[in-house]
């Protein structure tokens, strides 16, 4: 509760300290603000209840979810790098507009009215539209931003008409009391059911699950990579616990009807994101296309309503999130390096003779790389092997199966960079690092294996 | 079926509601099917009117009064001037393809056939005229709402306008060295 | 028998029949004789060249966006007005309702106004102008002489 408010002013703040000192305080104010707010996260540790009129749920686990968000967005400051990957950077608004976003994003895991949820889906939306088109200069970001825009824009309307929907079901914005009046009464209005499926459209669509994906490989192309990350990290973690709390806290009783929907989605984000991404010669695209598959991992995480799903679910975004933020910032690390046209080089060639450039970066991107892929010993095994064990059951036996075959098809592309690190190249020259970067890159490589050392570490805690 | 019987017993109410919708749904078409964007959006002038309407007879005048203010008065304006910039002319107007028509004609009659059915199936409770709240819909009682309960969303929504603002007018900033209009 | 707004509609219907009047009658009175001259739209004598639609300055349009924002707040201002003052709820709450809806509104439009002072503090809101250019030529008749013929005859 108290990171949103403290946030929304520390926000304001950073957006008026762009004006001393040509910015120079911006970033460390930033890092300042994200600890503040963890910290103030823990004000509310213990005292479970619904906060503002039943806007907010405070509960541990939320908390919990809150300070996973705020971590990786130190995290995704921290490796910023002022921007100097756009041209004209306004480094105080980016970060001012990243802070609010996360007033959003923690809306979005721990509300309790619907209201909130929409509010929270908007304003970490409207953020996302901005930093994606910060890249003026680019015509690919410029496209992006606008694509991204409109179909983000239509998609929160359907939402929108969904929330409306479910109010004239059941006459309250309240998970809470939906799912009471859900339990209390047989007969359910089709109202209801029309106002689920629509609010599963707009989340859906947010998450990036196919069939709503369509603007994911433009956009996470299109958007500078620090964006891109930000996008694939915060917002696919915030929109995931939305749809948890809505479907396994709210509509709980209607999962005969609600199981059906995702588990096409799941079978078809599956399918598109992993076949879709053997091809890519882009490694933001081919990321994207992963994260297409990955939602539809995070889907199947919540296929079940099981006790144990938030669980999963939770350890499965952490060590995404561990995985991702590598991943985009080995990337970020070598932007220096050029194609002919002058932009920076995002195809999966830039990381030829990577092995003897810098053994440091390498070791990063492939642990990241077999984490994403689900090989034992890295987070991204157990993260695997929970959502599949909550999903194992009769009713969805062949989800299970294709989604075993299509980790294995994942295997392939994600070996792509792996191979392309020890190849050899014509430059030999070595690349300096930054501190700051080697110093988070030591903590998510870290965190990766030791989550996939000792899965009970984090597990076992929730 | 006593078409002339039915038009008999229609009371005032009916009368207003219908040609309203049918003025609505005139508006609406003529917004998506007029080949010029600025006859488009007056169009679209004329359905936030009547949709104005439908608002005052469902008995929440506020609500009238905003839509008429921000959308057919605000919004239009933005509209208008996106149809300035984009500098359309009318040579250069590509029609829809036919296989877009048509698919975006079934999704919209499925969706449109879900919503009759579901309008259809549930039973909508009478008014009683006795118990009415009168001041449901007004002013007054929107704002004990949104003062009170509502407190938390109605101060993030500033959060929301700020970054709009914020996102928009960096956006659109001309950059050292960018040509001039 | 009718409600105020049902006053409101036939203004609205008695509107429309007064153009439609008035107009028609124009029409039927007035001689119709057109010519190429006359369907010329006027510029000042000039005969106009090329089309009206001519693409915009994206400025005008953050300023558009400026003015929709902060109308938007306005809306939210009229609520507000109509029960900040409410005498009732101001004595349940032994006059706290009073301070905590002006604290709110306060915070809200404080937020806002800011947005707006960054926004002016940036630049974004001026308009663009031509330099100006210092014309390097000197004169080399020295401007006292000017002076001193006006003092002359002044």
């Amino acid at each position: 509760m108290y990171p949103i408010l403290f946030l929304s002013f520390s926000g304001l703040i950073t957006l008026f300290l762009g004006f001393f000192q040509e910015g120079k305080w911006v970033k460390p104010a930033t890092i300042l603000f994200l600890a503040i707010a963890s910290i103030s996260a823990f004000i509310d540790w213990n005292k479970p209840g619904a906060y503002f009129f039943n806007m907010l749920q405070v509960n541990n686990f939320n908390l919990l979810l809150s300070l996973v968000i705020l971590i990786t967005a130190i995290l995704i400051v921290a490796i910023s790098d002022n921007f100097k990957e756009i041209e004209y950077a306004h480094s105080a608004e980016y970060y001012a507009i990243m802070q609010f976003s996360l007033v959003g994003a923690i809306m979005m895991t721990n509300f309790q009215s619907l209201i909130m949820l929409f509010l929270g889906v908007e304003i970490l939306s409207v953020s996302m539209y901005v930093l994606t088109g910060t890249d003026k200069r680019n015509l690919r970001g410029n496209e992006a931003a606008i694509k991204y825009f409109l179909l983000g824009a239509f998609a929160t309307g359907i939402l929108l008409f969904g929330i409306a929907m479910i109010y004239g079901g059941v006459g309250a914005f309240e998970i809470d009391a939906i799912s009471g009046t859900l339990a209390s009464n047989q007969a359910q209005s089709l109202f209801l059911y029309i106002g689920l499926v629509m609010l599963l459209i707009g989340l859906l669509f947010k998450l990036a699950a196919a069939p709503f994906h369509f603007w994911t490989p433009d956009v996470y192309e299109g958007a500078p990579t620090i964006f891109t990350l930000f996008m694939a990290t915060i917002v696919k973690t915030a929109v995931v616990f939305a749809l948890y709390r809505i479907l396994h806290q709210s509509f709980q009783n209607m999962h005969l009807s609600w199981s059906y929907i995702l588990a096409g989605c799941i079978a078809l984000s599956l399918i598109i994101g992993n076949l879709s991404a053997v091809k890519q010669i882009s490694f933001k695209r081919m990321l994207a296309f992963s994260s297409i598959s990955h939602a539809g991992f995070l889907l199947l995480g919540l296929l079940h309503v099981s006790k144990t799903a938030d669980k999963s679910l939770l350890f499965y975004s952490v060590s995404y999130l561990l995985a991702s933020t590598s991943a985009f910032g080995v990337l970020l690390a070598l932007k220096n390096e050029r194609t002919e046209n002058g932009r920076s080089n995002e195809n999966i060639s830039v990381f030829k003779g990577l092995a003897t450039r810098s053994p440091f970066l390498s070791a990063v991107l492939i642990i990241s790389m077999l984490s994403l892929a689900g090989i034992p010993l890295t987070g991204g095994f157990w993260s695997k092997f929970y959502v599949l064990t909550d999903a194992a059951n009769d009713q969805f036996f062949y989800l299970i199966v294709l989604a075993l075959l299509l980790t294995a098809v994942g295997v392939y592309y994600y070996f792509k960079p792996i191979i392309t690190v020890f190849e050899k190249s014509d430059i030999q020259e070595a690349i300096t690092i930054n501190p700051i970067f080697k110093i988070i890159f030591v903590l998510t490589t870290l965190g990766t294996l030791v989550l996939g050392l000792f899965p009970d570490l984090l597990y076992g805690m929730i | 079926m006593d078409i002339l019987g039915l038009l008999k017993n229609m009371t005032i109410t009916h009368w207003s509601f219908y040609i309203v919708s049918m003025l609505t749904l005139f508006g609406a078409l003529g917004t998506i099917m007029s080949k010029n964007p600025i006859h488009s959006v007056i169009y679209l002038i004329l359905t936030f009117f009547s949709l104005s309407a439908h608002y005052i007879m469902l008995n929440a005048q506020f609500l009238a009064a905003v839509n008429i203010i921000v959308y057919a008065g605000a919004i239009m304006v933005l509209f208008l001037f996106v149809v300035m910039f984009l500098n359309l002319r009318e040579e250069n107007e590509e029609l829809p393809k036919n296989s877009i028509l048509i698919a975006a004609s079934i999704v919209g009659g499925i969706i449109g056939i879900t919503l009759i059915a579901a309008i259809r199936q549930t039973q909508i409770e009478k008014v009683n005229p006795y118990s009415f709240n009168t001041k449901t819909g007004l002013v007054e009682t929107l704002g004990s709402l949104l003062f009170n309960k509502y407190l938390l969303p109605f101060e993030l929504v500033s959060v929301l306008f700020l970054i709009a603002m914020a996102g928009a007018v960096m956006l659109g900033k001309r950059e050292k060295g960018e040509r001039h209009f | 028998m009718l409600s105020q707004f049902g006053f409101i509609l036939l203004f609205i219907v008695g509107a429309f029949l007064m153009l439609a009047g008035i107009l028609g009658m124009a029409r039927l009175l007035r001689p119709d004789k057109p010519n190429d001259q006359k369907l010329l739209s006027y510029e000042s004598g000039e005969n106009a060249e090329g089309g009206s639609l001519v693409s915009f300055n994206i400025r005008f349009y953050v300023i558009a966006l400026i003015f929709v924002l902060f109308e938007v707040e306005l809306v939210f201002l009229f609520p507000w007005s109509v029960v900040f003052g409410d005498k009732q709820l101001i004595e349940q709450t032994n006059g706290l309702w009073g301070w905590f809806s002006m604290a709110e509104m306060f915070v809200f439009i404080f937020i806002l106004s800011l947005g707006l002072v960054y926004a002016w503090a940036q630049g974004h809101l001026d308009w663009l102008r031509p330099d100006q250019k210092v014309n390097p030529f000197k004169s080399e008749i020295p401007s006292d002489l000017y002076e001193n013929i006006n003092k002359k005859y002044s």
